[in-house]
């Protein structure tokens, strides 16, 4: 199965003279270098972009949680369970945030056995209620990989074509007990085109290894809880479309958003479809978006109507991808001592008083590393940039 | 009551397009863009003197640019102290003589520099909205959407989401769908102003209070949002429409090809039944 050289391992490599990295000034402070290398690592995260490549906009992901013994290791504080449980808190916030029409759903597996914690759905809140409420479980046993990805395959294998299907195993456990051949398993994966990636907490096993090279997906194991943190937000993004997955168009509803009160001759009360079988009191409630092909009543979007079968998003739940298919390029970086004239940033009016200056390639307006960070991180779009976009 | 370390910023944000208020003054002399920033300018002083650490920016939104009219680019570098500025007779607060007189000689500057090009009504609001993102922001609008801007106004208002700043928006003249969006998803207050005259007052009434106190108040109830999507074809707005899978670009009816990004989609086509192959019987 492995005919692909792997890459080698860290202690086959060279030795790694890692003081050399730290050098210290005349006065014998490493303060220069701690803050080069501290403005090096927020750079890193901006350079890497994906450029004019296809993107899996709508995804559909689930996120294998193990509570296996080894999860109550408190290498990360207070234990590992409640520290990976709050990190994907924020991760499932950030996730909805990028990828508005996605779907996501939680599995742990603990005891040889595999258990779904919530099903594949649009809205976080389940989610976050879901993750609040399995801190108290109890880990014990061991995980069991191959039922964990059968049950996910159960549900995604129905996806349609043209979504991205993919898992994600956060594994604790050193070992994994399954009741069948996982290279089968494997095999199948490949063929429905799903792409399973896996965090490790505690070292790298082969089988993940295996695994994750033979669907396309990335293997990483942790160094510490901010990695943790950062491993975990790389999947936020959407990936790169396998050039296998169906491109369609999907007929997708644009509901209204009625706001009535009491003093309103037409409004009546209804019931929302989302609340039905929900176990706490279904409230009656004035206004909310109604479904244009059937009238059935929603109280958040995106949802999928269960009358009919249409998806329901709003006109800015698309807008919030629009940045991923547009990105913004990278500024060039240049020393400051370079620059001639008024040393102010375009975007806070701010004096530059960094070692570097940002100029936008397309308008050549400068900013400070800051509202550089800011800029590629949460606006996708230059502030000078739009200024120049002539009127028609 | 904010606590003593917090730093509450108002930015308010005007729309100076002077073609609009060319054909303002035409049509009726009540209201001028000199009114306008008086009204504007006792916002700003009210927002000054309701606590020690609240602070101010003006940004005037023009054709093409837009520019900070309070506080100067150089006087941030300086000192906080108005040296230079003229204390006013009256006893007034220097802060706000300072503010008061900045904001006017800029705004001349600004007006004075500005070439009109061609005929259009249309502002840059995305850009203005862009510069001061670590704020509260506000919005004073005359002139009409521009539906060019529209991908970047959004970045912007999901960046000001994330960073839980509200943006409020005070119409004089049009509705603008685009504000309206922007007020809802950040949390903000949307209002059209029936009588323009009075517009200091309705700055005052509605706008200077802060989030925490928002909900003490009785304010003018939400508007209503038209969220649904304009196709890609006809700019029509729908209600049911297609999206492709790939650049999430929307339109109203089936076609073979996505005109953004031409990839050829599969057409779902019925199963074709294969005819069955009756076996002759073989006449014995």
């Amino acid at each position: 199965m492995d005919e692909e050289p792997e890459r080698a391992k860290r202690w086959e490599g060279g030795y790694e003279r890692t003081w050399e990295v730290l050098k210290e000034d005349e006065s014998g402070s490493l303060k220069a270098t701690v803050e080069e290398i501290l403005f090096q690592s927020k750079r890193k995260r901006v350079i890497e972009s994906h450029g004019q490549v296809r993107l899996g906009m709508m995804r559909h992901l689930h996120v294998v949680i193990d509570c296996s013994r080894s999860m109550e290791d408190q290498d990360l504080k207070p234990n590992r369970l409640t520290s990976t449980l709050k990190l994907l808190e924020t991760f499932v916030d950030e996730y909805f945030d990028q990828n508005p029409i996605s779907q996501l759903g939680l599995i742990t597996t603990k005891n040889k056995r595999a258990e779904k914690l919530t099903d594949l759905a649009g809205n976080p809140k389940k989610h976050a209620a879901a993750l609040k409420k399995a801190v108290d479980t109890v880990c014990l046993g061991e995980p069991s990989i191959y039922n964990s990805l059968n049950l996910a395959i159960q549900t995604l294998k129905h996806m349609p074509g043209h979504t991205s299907r993919e898992i994600l195993i956060i594994l604790s456990s050193l070992t994994t007990c399954d009741p069948a051949n996982i290279c089968e398993l494997i095999k199948t994966l490949k063929s429905l085109k799903v792409r399973v990636s896996v965090i490790g907490l505690s070292a790298e096993v082969r089988v993940c290894t295996v695994l994750t090279r033979e669907t396309g997906g990335s293997y990483h194991v942790i160094l510490d809880e901010s990695h943790f943190k950062e491993l975990l937000m790389l999947h936020v993004k959407p990936p790169p479309a396998s050039s296998s997955s169906e491109c369609s168009l999907i007929r997708m509803g644009f509901p209204q958003h009625t706001i009535a009160s009491l003093t309103d001759q037409d409004a009546k009360p209804s019931f929302s479809m989302s609340h039905l079988d929900s176990s706490s009191a279904p409230g009656l409630s004035l206004g909310g978006y109604f479904c244009p092909q059937c009238h059935a009543k929603y109280t958040e979007l995106p949802v999928e109507c269960k009358v009919c079968g249409l998806t329901l998003v709003s006109a800015p739940h698309l807008a919030r991808s629009f940045h991923h298919l547009f990105p913004l390029q990278a500024f060039i970086e240049s020393p400051v001592e370079e620059f001639q004239e008024d040393r102010f940033c375009q975007a806070c009016q701010g004096e530059l008083k960094d070692k570097s200056i940002f100029t936008c390639p397309s308008c050549r307006s400068v900013f400070c590393v800051e509202c550089d960070l800011f800029i590629h991180d949460l606006l996708h779009c230059c502030p000078c940039c739009i200024h120049s976009q002539s009127a028609p | 009551m904010a606590s003593e370390d917090e730093i509450n910023l108002l930015v308010i944000v005007v729309d100076v397009n002077p073609i609009w208020w060319g054909q303002q003054a035409q049509r009726e002399t009540e209201l001028t863009l000199s009114k306008c920033l008086d009204a504007v300018m006792v916002l700003g002083n009210a927002h000054i003197s309701m606590a020690r650490t609240n602070r101010l920016a003006v940004i005037a939104s023009h054709c093409q640019d837009s520019h900070f009219l309070y506080p100067k680019k150089s006087w941030r570098a300086g000192d906080s102290g108005g040296d230079d500025a003229c204390s006013s007779g009256d006893g007034k607060y220097e802060l706000l003589a300072v503010a008061n007189n900045l904001i006017a000689e800029e705004i001349r500057n600004v007006m004075s520099k500005a070439e009109v090009k061609g005929n259009s009504t249309d502002t840059f609001l995305a850009g203005s909205l862009a510069k001061p993102l670590y704020f509260t922001g506000q919005v004073i609008k005359a002139a009409e959407d521009c539906a060019l801007q529209y991908m970047n106004f959004m970045n912007v208002i999901f960046a000001a989401q994330k960073q839980n700043i509200l943006i409020d928006a005070c119409v004089l003249d049009s509705e603008s769908g685009l504000l309206q969006q922007a007020c809802d998803i950040t949390g903000g207050l949307y209002l059209k102003i029936p009588q323009k005259v009075a517009l200091a007052q309705y700055l005052l009434w509605v706008f200077l209070s802060d989030s925490e106190q928002r909900s003490q108040l009785v304010l003018p109830p939400p508007a209503h949002v038209d969220y649904r999507a304009a196709c890609f074809c006809h700019r029509n707005l729908i209600e049911i429409g297609y999206v492709c899978s790939v650049c999430l670009s929307i339109f109203c009816n089936f076609s073979p090809i996505c005109t953004t990004c031409e990839t050829a989609f599969k057409i779902q086509l019925p199963q074709m039944i294969k005819p069955k192959k009756k076996k002759l019987k073989q006449p014995t």
